[in-house]
């Protein structure tokens, strides 16, 4: 799929650029996370040089670069914006703090390889023909956290470096302290609020919770590389704070047992590495049966969830007082892969329906 | 009659054993055997006490069965053990591709478990997009059902169709008839003919007594694998959930009004060609279809739920004049014994959408929810014996796919698919392991067999 026909790989190689996500993941999990290991090399090159992986290294930036021609050749007069990408920046790592990475998906990295690919490129596009050098000078949070680095390594690097740049930010300090405790309280509410939302079915070994919603960067990578397409971004159903993470939707597919591939694409950390051997093993939810829809209280011939079972977790056991047959879902065997509810045949409602675990 | 005989039932033995000496006696000391008696009935033949006459005797505790002679009551190219869905379509198949076939069935009717069992929806001629899947002779019994009134409802493109039993009997009946194959009902196949692994005929009980057909081929259409289950082939035993299905009644006598807004009572069933009677699935337990004993309790426990649970319905206000109107005459045994074949159908197959070089049948899905699935024509053949063929249920399928095996219209294919190959096999004067599978294809698409 363009950009990154390549393999799923390289996806996971995008995000895992940013130190900004790093940062942010690094946060949120209270661990420096072992992801790609480049995101170090990305941040200790801004910290000698300004902003040497926007100039070259940054694939956002190269695309932007023909509408950063275009606008300027338009010779449209832009008006100044303000700077923005420093505020993005410390409310999403002040909000990383208690649990809502805010804008973390803004970051060009996780922009390019994720949910916005189509979108959010094509809006930073025309914001780009139209402001040209607006969204690298003045938003890109990835930018502005170089900046942040490059100053915050100043008097370190005037060790090494003869001249001052004289350009380290006065008031910093405030700013940060300004902007973190203010991406801290709003993550504090919207956690808050989201105490009492409904869980979400998560990708197979994603982390739980609270934890979860601190770590995801909502690049939307694992929903790209899900093979049978069960995994959707929460557009709004599991409360403010769960907004785009991945969810599970097991309506016409299910998550396929020789399958680990959104555990392979997570630049954060948020759905951890899987082996194929161990899937069977990691609980993604489980499915609960309605006894007043199921065909089987009506004595109905079917037998699709226990034949699409991969892992022969249902069985059919006759009650002799109801005197028909039941679903019985083994739990030591079912992972709530939702296979069986992707085959469930009612209609509107499904009788077997996978819930958080 | 259980328990010791009391007097009472013992003068009633005595007093009509001697009527019925006093009347046999009077009767053929008045008339000779074929002359007409003048009333509706006449002697076909006077038995008296015979000797060398070999019954069954008791030896040390153990019923010894003696050696004995079989009336040869048939010999034919292709018999057929059972007249089901699939048997029917063999004999049919194996007929017009040129052999002579002899078909046998243990009921006094065609159709199986589709007439006799009463499964009159039927499920699975269809895949996921609607796409019908089941073509050939099985469409064309479907077909002869549409042009018959009160035959079959809801035959519209993607949705399952439901038939009157005794409308596909006919039907059945209409077109053996018609493909001229010859037809023994009330026979029950008992045991393989076998010489050198290889099977040559049936042994049938009838009312005519044991009796043999011999056969250069037989299919085996029992649904039990009886014919290569005595052969000696290699299959699986296996369980299934064994009901009755039941028909009920004045369904359009319902008052709606008295019913109210109450929800309808659950298990009454779906409706049937015929107005106002439905049919109602029963699955009942998963025992095995084999034990003579189980099937004697589900038949009486069955029986005992089906009249409650109608009692109760007709309690429910505004259901008061449902009532039952048949149970089934057969019992609903789903899977039994399950042959190990060359090849067998699996599910993995299925999802992966296999392509057999061998395919000689496509089968369809239970609820649409998935594609097509090739049969491979090794479903049929039997690792070890040679001579018999399978069709129907008891193809070789692994346990995932038996429910899908076993639906009507995938019947048809594989039933089909024998006839076709055991016609084939006669031609060549080959076993039907070694049949050219080309020319089966052949047979079966000038037949008007879908083979994906």
């Amino acid at each position: 799929m363009w950009p990154f026909a390549a393999g799923t790989n390289s996806l996971r190689w995008v995000p895992s650029l940013s130190p900004f996500v790093a940062a942010s993941a690094a946060i949120a999990a209270r661990a420096v996370p072992v992801a790609a290991g480049l995101e170090i090399i990305v941040g200790v090159a801004a910290m000698l040089r300004r902003r040497v992986f926007c100039r070259w290294v940054c694939p956002t930036g190269s695309c932007l670069e023909g509408a950063n021609w275009l606008g300027c050749r338009l010779k449209r007069n832009p008006g100044r914006w303000p700077s923005m990408g420093r505020w993005i920046v410390l409310l999403t790592l002040g909000g990383t703090c208690l649990g809502y990475p805010f804008l973390l998906w803004l970051d060009p990295l996780a922009l390019l390889a994720g949910v916005f690919t189509t979108f959010g490129l094509a809006a930073v596009f025309a914001l780009t023909i139209l402001w040209p050098g607006a969204w690298c000078g003045r938003i890109c949070p990835l930018g502005a956290f170089q900046d942040l680095l490059h100053a915050g390594f100043a008097p370190v690097r005037s060790l090494f470096v003869a001249k001052r740049d004289g350009n380290a930010e006065a008031g910093l300090s405030r700013r940060v302290v300004l902007g973190a405790a203010v991406g801290a309280g709003s993550a504090g509410i919207l956690c808050f609020a989201q105490r009492n939302d409904t869980p979400a079915i998560r990708p197979p070994n994603a982390r739980t919770g609270p934890h979860f919603l601190g770590l995801c960067t909502r690049c939307g990578n694992c929903a790209r590389v899900c093979p049978t397409g069960v995994i959707e971004h929460d557009v709004g159903g599991h409360g403010p704070a769960s907004l785009l993470t991945p969810v599970l939707s097991f309506r016409n597919g299910y998550c396929r047992e020789d399958c680990t591939r959104c555990t392979e694409v997570c630049p954060s950390g948020a759905i951890r590495l899987l082996r194929v051997q161990d899937k069977a093993h990691v609980r993604i939810g489980l499915p609960r049966v309605d006894e007043e829809i199921c065909l089987l209280s009506d004595d109905r011939e079917c037998s699709e969830c226990a034949r699409w079972c991969p892992y022969g977790a249902i069985r059919y056991v006759f009650s002799e007082t109801l005197y028909c047959l039941t679903v019985q879902i083994d739990p030591q065997k079912c992972n709530g892969c939702g296979a069986c509810e992707a085959a469930c045949p009612t209609k509107p409602r499904k009788a077997i329906v996978v819930l958080p675990a | 009659m259980n328990g010791p005989m009391n007097r009472r039932d013992c003068l009633k033995v005595l007093g009509l054993s001697g009527l019925a000496t006093g009347l046999g006696s009077s009767r053929s000391q008045a008339q000779n055997v074929g002359e007409s008696s003048g009333f509706q009935s006449s002697v076909l033949a006077s038995h008296k006490v015979q000797s060398g006459w070999a019954n069954a005797t008791l030896v040390n505790g153990k019923v010894i069965q003696p050696q004995r002679e079989l009336t040869i009551l048939d010999s034919t190219d292709v018999l057929v053990v059972g007249g089901g869905p699939a048997g029917v379509v063999a004999a049919i198949a194996a007929q017009r591709a040129g052999a002579n076939v002899t078909l046998v069935e243990r009921y006094g009717h065609l159709g199986g478990l589709w007439t006799g069992g009463l499964v009159l929806l039927v499920l699975g001629h269809i895949v996921q997009g609607g796409k019908q899947v089941c073509q050939g002779i099985g469409e064309e019994i479907m077909g002869r059902l549409d042009k018959l009134d009160g035959a079959i409802i809801d035959r519209r493109s993607g949705v399952n169709p439901t038939v009157d039993a005794e409308a596909v009997k006919y039907v059945m009946v209409e077109m053996i008839e018609e493909a001229g194959v010859k037809t023994f009902l009330h026979c029950w196949g008992v045991d393989a003919i076998v010489n050198d692994n290889a099977v040559q005929g049936v042994v049938f009980e009838s009312k005519s007594g044991r009796q043999a057909i011999l056969a250069k081929i037989v299919i085996d259409a029992t649904g039990d694998g009886d014919v290569f289950a005595s052969a000696g082939a290699e299959f699986e035993h296996r369980s299934h959930n064994v009901g009755l299905v039941y028909r009920i009644g004045n369904l359009d006598r319902i008052d709606k009004d008295k019913a109210g807004d109450s929800p309808a009572p659950k298990r009454i069933g779906a409706h049937t060609p015929v107005p106002g009677v439905n049919w109602v699935n029963l699955r009942g337990p998963e025992v095995d279809g084999l034990d003579v004993a189980t099937l004697t309790r589900m038949e009486m426990s069955h029986r005992k739920y089906i009249w409650s649970h109608i009692q109760k319905t007709r309690q429910t206000p505004g259901y008061e004049q449902v009532y039952l109107m048949e149970t089934a005459p057969q019992l609903g045994v789903r899977i039994t014994r399950v042959l190990q074949g060359l090849s067998t159908v699996s599910l993995d197959d299925l999802k992966a959408g296999t392509k057999f070089p061998d395919v000689v049948g496509v089968g369809g899905s239970e609820s649409g929810n998935h594609g097509p699935w090739q049969i491979p024509y090794g479903a049929l053949v039997p690792t070890k014996v040679e001579n018999v063929l399978a069709a129907g249920r008891c193809i070789s399928a692994e346990i995932r796919m038996a429910d899908l095996v076993r639906l009507i219209p995938n019947c048809f294919v594989t039933g089909h698919a024998a006839g076709a190959a055991a016609a084939v096999a006669v031609q060549d004067g080959r076993r039907p392991r070694d049949v050219d599978v080309a020319k089966v294809q052949k047979i079966l698409t000038e037949q008007g067999a879908y083979l994906g």
